[in-house]
């Protein structure tokens, strides 16, 4: 069996475990990051919720249920996380627009508008309210994008369908990287003559250079371009993870891409190992501490069985929020399922509680009482989070 | 006012099958169905084509009945049909009277049987218990009873027959004493049309009492509600039943892609308000999962429950009242058809119509059995793989139904409910359960124009909210899973609202 020797060990590669990463990592600890995979924030529209429960993000946060993980982490922090992955962001590329004092709107793909705080900038310039007439740019094949849905909501949409000669979102998205084809894509959009406001587009415009692309269109047409995020895969999720990824990497920290932990090794007080799966052998990573950022259930971090709900690698307490029955309410619709409060509970340091262990910090979606739906949370909290966890843990070392 | 001959309530198998009988023997008949074909017990079954091994200890007449039909279906519905065969496993404990009695019952009624040893059957299933002491073979198989009802509407519609499906009937209009039509209201419309005729057939299962009070008339029945589950993958190519005295979670089906697993048993009062328990779950899987262990591990997509219309027997464990069928002459105009099961609606439909040509004194005889299905031609039949030969503009995934066919069936059917197109094309009846082919379905619909964007929403969110109701009660493992990135598709991606 290899040995390797770290600072700290990083379980999970969504935006919580990339972002304690890098923060670690930059601060000149040798940080390893272990995942079983690609994280949810693939998935995802690539938006940084904060909180979307009033207009101000700050505000909601106050008056989200006082069990909820983001009263873990004082406002300055919060603060400072978001400034610095605004400023990572920009650096890598994909930059983002907004601020934590008003949250700003999304058009979906079902023409309802979704609150967020943060945005990647090719959604900066989307309708913030129902008067902005827009055209909508579908793409022949493309199944999971439906403009009749859009025009259900805003009445005067126009659209035009373009056949790009590949029809999945990602395969459509590699075609605009290509200069050929962005070129003679908008020669065809030239020949449109839109008359509407706006011109959106499913998020298919590139795989990493969607600013730029963008961009250009808007310039070349002189219109105001966005994108309109789409069910997964989703290209601003994906962007959004590459960008961390590198970003992660670039500040030295190092990936275990696709070596799931399959076992730990504990003295006391303390984890000190973690062993993983990979080709061939398996690997212990010896770490001074562990930042746990895993998920929920779609991320892996915690399952379901009939009986109860378990924490998957350290089988930490879990926080239930009671019998199977609870966990969903009848109404889809209701944002109030119980099961959203499912996690682990943390302390002020973001240490688990009722464990012995001092050297787990834990971040992200796999926290209690998130309801990151009802709470408008997503990615932000993860941020937060993020930050909190990563302070804790080089205290620790330190 | 429309006139016609037979006016048959109710569009499950039953119904379905009397109107295929009434236009093979020259009958003027219009069907009535309040919501959509096979919506009631027939579309929430096992879709079981019973051998009668099931039944020949408990009920041998039932299941010399189920028998002698399955042959017949075989024969005639045969891209409705995939023949399985059925093995019937004994379990450490299982009683070996009982075996006995099974054999014995089966020799009776010349159900064909192999019994044969657990390494054989492993061999046959390998996702059997190895546990098991030995499994009788038996000629079960697995019917759709959607298509199976389509197909048989399918008859009637090419012989004059009239349809009306989402209509319910109100009233029945009587004359001197004598039931001489019915009203019945457009669900979609209000439009209320009459129809008159000079024979009416209340086959409306779990509703025929409630429609027989609207002439005055009783049906005493038990209403026994059973609940099944769908696995999210087919663990077995053999129907498995336990090879005991029928009980709760003792029948697991191979279905296309997907495994149906029940049944429980309960008595209800009200077939429109029937609820699963956690309970029901939990005993369906622990109960098969000693018959195929992999079940315990293995994702339930959705629980369903169906209403069974049995005849009213004073025996208290609903399990025991015969699955035999009863009509009910009411001497006025109006005949009741009750009991019974899928794998037996086309005899009943003939009883039903040998006993309308008797009181219309016409003689011509039942050919039903005879003549294969119409239109099945048409049809890719059951292999999953002849499907995947046309791959392109897949829009559900998990049963491989392509933009081609979904346009197909709008433009034939002019349907403006998704419901429609999922009980024509099996489209969100495997794993995701409509989770992402729903919302494709619905942009197509609106392409097509036959919806309006306004209606394609409303239908989003009353689609999700029914969808919801089905698997609730089996969310755990993977599948919660998954349910949780649906719903994060929704109601975070997606961004829809609470409805008003």
């Amino acid at each position: 069996m290899s040995v390797t020797e770290y600072d700290v060990i990083i379980i999970g590669a969504g935006v919580a475990g990339l972002t304690a990463g890098a923060f670690l990592a930059g601060r000149g600890f040798k940080v390893a990051l272990v995942t079983a995979g690609e994280p949810t924030a693939c998935l995802s529209t690539g938006c940084i919720d904060v909180c979307s429960r009033d207009h101000n993000p700050l505000t909601g946060i106050k008056e989200l249920p006082s069990a909820h993980p983001f009263h873990l982490v004082p406002e300055k922090i919060i603060r400072e996380s978001l400034n610095h992955f605004q400023a990572a962001m920009t650096e890598m590329g994909i930059p983002y627009t907004g601020a934590l004092e008003e949250n700003r709107l999304v058009l979906s793909a079902l023409g309802t508008f979704k609150t967020s705080c943060l945005v990647p900038s090719t959604m900066q310039a989307a309708p913030q309210d129902a008067r902005d007439i827009i055209h909508i740019i579908s793409f022949a094949g493309l199944k999971d994008f439906y403009p009749s849905y859009i025009i259900s909501r805003l009445k005067n949409t126009g659209v035009s369908v373009y056949d790009a000669g590949v029809s999945s979102t990602m395969s459509i998205a590699s075609q605009f990287e290509e200069e050929e084809f962005l070129e003679s894509f908008i020669v065809w959009l030239q020949g449109q003559n839109i008359d509407e406001d706006k011109i959106a587009f499913p998020a298919v415009l590139g795989l990493e250079s969607a600013d730029k692309i963008a961009k250009a269109i808007a310039t070349r047409i002189g219109k105001p371009v966005f994108e309109i995020p789409t069910i997964p895969p989703s290209m601003p999720g994906r962007r959004l993870f590459n960008a961390l990824k590198d970003y992660f990497r670039k500040k030295g920290g190092e990936i275990y891409w696709g070596w799931p932990v399959i076992g730990v090794e504990k003295s006391g007080k303390v984890i000190e190992a973690v062993m993983t799966a990979s080709k061939g052998r398996p690997n212990s990573l010896n770490g001074k501490a562990i930042i746990l950022a895993t998920g929920s259930f779609v991320g892996g971090g915690l399952s379901a069985t009939r009986e109860a709900i378990v924490e998957n690698i350290f089988n930490l307490p879990v926080h239930v929020p009671g019998p199977r029955e609870t966990w969903f309410d009848n109404d889809y619709f209701s944002f109030n399922h119980g099961i959203g409060r499912a996690g682990i509970k943390v302390d002020s340091s973001l240490r688990p509680e009722g464990t012995q262990w001092e050297n787990i910090f834990v971040c992200g979606g796999i926290l209690a009482d998130t309801e990151i739906l009802k709470s408008g949370c997503g990615h932000g909290l993860a941020l937060a989070t993020a930050h909190a966890a990563a302070k804790s843990c080089m205290e620790y070392i330190r | 006012m429309i006139k016609t001959d037979v006016i048959v309530i109710g569009g499950g198998a039953t119904g379905c099958g009397i109107a295929r009988d009434l236009a093979l023997r020259g009958i003027p008949h219009c069907l009535i169905e309040k919501g959509d074909f096979a919506a009631g017990a027939t579309g929430a079954c096992h879709g079981l084509l019973h051998s009668g091994g099931r039944y020949v200890v408990t009920d041998p007449i039932a299941a010399k009945e189920c028998y002698d039909e399955n042959l017949i279906l075989r024969r005639i519905a045969e891209k409705c049909v995939e023949q399985t065969g059925g093995l019937f496993v004994r379990l450490p404990g299982d009683s070996k009277r009982f075996r006995e009695m099974f054999l014995r019952g089966c020799e009776d009624i010349s159900i064909p049987t192999e019994v044969i040893s657990s390494t054989k059957a492993l061999d046959l299933v390998p996702n059997l218990n190895p546990d098991i002491e030995e499994a009788i073979k038996v000629p079960d198989c697995s019917i759709d009873p959607f298509r199976l009802c389509m197909l048989n509407i399918r008859t009637s519609q090419l012989r004059g027959g009239m349809i009306f499906i989402r209509h319910k009937v109100t009233e029945i209009v009587r004359s001197h004493g004598r039931c001489v039509g019915i009203k019945a209201t457009d669900q979609a419309t209000g439009e209320v049309r009459e129809i008159r005729g000079n024979v009416i057939v209340n086959a409306t299962g779990a509703w025929a009492d409630m429609i027989a009070s609207l002439a005055g008339c009783e049906v005493p029945m038990t209403l026994d509600k059973g609940s099944l589950v769908i696995t999210n993958h087919r663990l077995t190519n053999m129907v498995i039943n336990r090879l005991r005295p029928p009980s709760d979670g003792d029948i697991v089906v191979p279905n296309e892609a997907v495994c149906l697993a029940g049944t429980t048993s309960m008595a209800v009062t009200d077939p429109d308000n029937i609820k699963i328990e956690s309970t029901e779950v939990d005993t369906i899987t622990s109960e098969v999962g000693r018959m195929i262990p992999h079940f315990n591990n293995t994702r339930i997509i959705r629980a369903f429950s169906g209403v069974r219309p049995l005849l009213k027997s004073k025996k208290m464990d609903s399990r025991e009242i015969s699955r035999g069928f009863q009509i009910i002459d009411h001497q006025n105009g109006m005949y009741s058809i009750v009991g019974g099961k899928l794998t037996t609606f086309r005899l009943m439909a003939e009883k039903m119509v040998d006993a309308i040509m008797a009181s219309f004194n016409l003689k011509k005889a039942c050919e039903t059995a005879e003549i294969p299905l119409e239109g099945q031609g048409e049809l890719s039949g059951y292999p999953l793989s002849k499907r995947l030969a046309d791959m392109k503009d897949i829009v559900c995934e998990c049963e491989l139904v392509n933009r081609k066919e979904v346009e197909r069936i709008i433009k034939q059917t002019g349907t403006h409910n998704v419901g429609d197109i999922q009980h024509r094309t099996r489209l969100g009846m495997g794993p995701c359960q409509g989770g992402f082919c729903t919302f494709r379905a619905l942009g197509i619909m609106n392409d097509m124009s036959v919806i309006s964007p306004e209606q394609s929403m409303d239908m989003l969110r009353g689609f999700l909210q029914r969808r919801f109701r089905g698997i609730r009660y089996a969310l755990w493992g993977d599948q919660l899973r998954e349910e949780q990135l649906v719903e994060y598709i929704y109601l975070g991606i997606l961004a829809m609202e609470k409805p008003k």
